[in-house]
């Protein structure tokens, strides 16, 4: 395994009965890259997910996080939904620092750190509001900033702002490239919006159902920073044309 | 006294908010109307049933032995409160009592149900035979294993109000979003911290919604108590009424029946209460200032936009 290589995946497998959901899989992150995956539901993209994520022990293969074999175990990744999962009874700062709540109790360093995300990312003024006065933005921003405290290296985005109006959604894309750049962190991010998976990532990993597999992995040509220009921009075109044509077959 | 409190907490509101300069300028007195609603119009709708009770009674020409005015009622229970008292205070004794060991074995009992499958069905139906059993029709028993003292008041009480109490936990603690507890599991959270950080808080609008049913039959569950086991030395309200009413005192019964209804709804009022303080991501915006974090906040509002 080569050193900047944060994930890799040894022929991971997972079946559910006669259902192959992910058939064996191989793959490598490098660290600090944004990777997406797009495919269509069933294709078992959050089975790769669960299974890195350690809720799923594979039925054959392993898991590599930063050279260390974690498979179907669990406790060494930041995830985050496409629900933002947000605990009602408990304010934006409380929800922030919920994992280390949830594993060692909350220290001053750990509210002192979730306070300086929420201030530089927009939302310093939110620390002591309950999750319900927020809007749906805002809400995914708070369970980002909780991924992110985490200080996992890789984060697992499944579908975070699927459940977005289009306007919210491509600022809350433009926000997370902006976070992703200043905390350095390695992304993995599903999504079945093919716009969505080239404006965000450096590579593009289609997935097709039936069974669960990685059909095709595209290194993504479009230079950073990105502005909304890419998205007419003449590779981001053909690129997402390659991509539909594997999704949706010839046409 | 009851507006007054809520005028507090809307000021609490402002001063924390720090959105309170935005737009919230007749939060105050729009907050003020919905208490004049929520309390004042509940208030009128009593006071209206007692004057159309009054009404029917005068215009009706009822005689005062089958039924008293509402005002002769009343009287007669500001004539005799030096008597009444002692046994109020004895009605609300066993209805705390009874109330506590019922919430705590009706918790108890829902957490172990809801974790253990197997035991749920051992139980559920054990829980269903205990509410079908007529309670009255358990007086004697209930005498002679427990005698006359508090304590069968108080086994008729708890005995009445675990069940709600009980469904409503397994109900709650079965419903915790699936997707929340595998968060927590990724995270690589302890079954416990799991358990007391996030199922018992997500449980909590149903377990109230338990401790509320509960509440409402409690009193009546000690006043059953006080029926079928006729304490002799102190008296008891349910002794008092059937007292007042072998010496045709009529209005002293039903005197006695406003106290003990009295009794029933500021216990469940109390409830409520508790509800809304325990709960306050129910109706506020923003948190007061908890009194465990005194840091102060870090000042980082000049690197935000």
């Amino acid at each position: 395994m080569s050193v900047n290589e944060l994930l890799q995946l040894d022929n991971v497998a997972k079946s559910f009965g006669s259902t192959v959901a992910l058939e064996p899989t191989s793959l490598s992150i490098e660290d600090g890259s944004f990777v997406a995956i797009v495919g269509p539901s069933g294709c078992g993209k959050s089975t790769l997910f669960n299974v890195i994520a350690g809720l799923l022990k594979p039925d054959s293969g392993e898991v590599h996080v930063a050279d260390q074999v974690v498979t179907g175990t669990s406790g060494h990744v930041g995830y985050m939904l496409q629900k933002d999962l947000l605990m009602p009874w408990r304010t934006v700062e409380d929800n922030i620092t919920m994992a280390a709540r949830l594993t060692r109790g909350v220290t001053p360093e750990d509210r002192a750190e979730a306070r300086r995300v929420a201030h530089q990312y927009g939302l310093g003024e939110f620390l002591r509001h309950y999750p319900h006065a927020l809007s749906g933005g805002m809400r995914q921003r708070v369970a980002f900033m909780r991924t992110l405290v985490t200080r996992h290296p890789l984060l697992l985005l499944d579908e975070p702002f699927g459940a977005l109006d289009a306007q919210t959604r491509l600022e809350m894309q433009q926000w997370l490239l902006q976070v992703w750049k200043e905390a350095q962190r390695t992304v993995l991010f599903i999504t079945h919006d093919v716009d969505e998976s080239i404006f965000l990532s450096d590579r593009v990993l289609v997935m097709s159902p039936r069974p669960g597999r990685i059909i095709a992995d595209f290194a993504n040509p479009l230079e950073r920073p990105r502005s909304l220009d890419v998205l007419t921009d003449l590779r981001f075109v053909e690129l997402k044309s390659q991509i539909l044509h594997l999704l949706h077959g010839d046409s | 006294m009851d507006s007054n409190s809520q005028d507090d907490s809307v000021s609490t509101v402002n001063l924390d908010s720090a959105t309170a300069s935005r737009g919230l300028g007749g939060f105050t007195r729009s907050r003020r109307r919905a208490v004049l609603r929520n309390v004042g119009i509940p208030i009128l709708s009593i006071a209206l049933l007692l004057l159309l009770w009054q009404a029917i009674v005068v215009v009706f020409h009822v005689a005062p032995y089958i039924a008293p005015r509402p005002l002769a009622a009343i009287q007669s229970v500001t004539d005799n409160w030096g008597a009444l008292w002692p046994l109020v205070l004895g009605t609300v004794r066993e209805t705390i009592y009874g109330f506590v060991c019922g919430t705590i074995l009706g918790i108890g009992l829902g957490v172990v149900m809801a974790k253990a499958p197997f035991l749920h069905r051992m139980v559920y139906p054990v829980l269903v035979l205990s509410q079908g059993v007529p309670i009255i029709a358990l007086g004697a028993p209930i005498v002679l294993i427990l005698g006359f003292g508090i304590a069968p008041k108080v086994v008729i009480v708890a005995w009445i109000v675990f069940f709600p109490v009980t469904v409503n936990v397994v109900a709650g603690l079965s419903h915790v979003d699936q997707d929340l507890l595998n968060l927590a599991r990724v995270y690589g959270a302890s079954k416990w911290r799991t358990f007391f950080l996030i199922e018992i808080p997500a449980s909590t609008t149903p377990l109230f919604a338990g401790l509320k049913i509960g509440a409402t039959y409690a009193v009546t569950g000690a006043i059953i108590g006080e029926l079928v086991s006729p304490s002799g030395a102190g008296g008891s309200l349910a002794l008092y009424q059937e007292h007042a009413n072998t010496n045709f005192n009529v209005a002293g019964v039903y005197g006695t029946t406003m106290v003990m209804t009295a009794i029933g709804i500021s216990w469940f009022l109390l409830i409520v209460a508790s509800e809304v303080v325990a709960t306050p991501w129910q109706r506020r915006t923003v948190a007061r200032r908890s009194l465990l974090h005194r840091e102060p906040d870090v000042d980082l509002t000049s690197t935000g936009h």
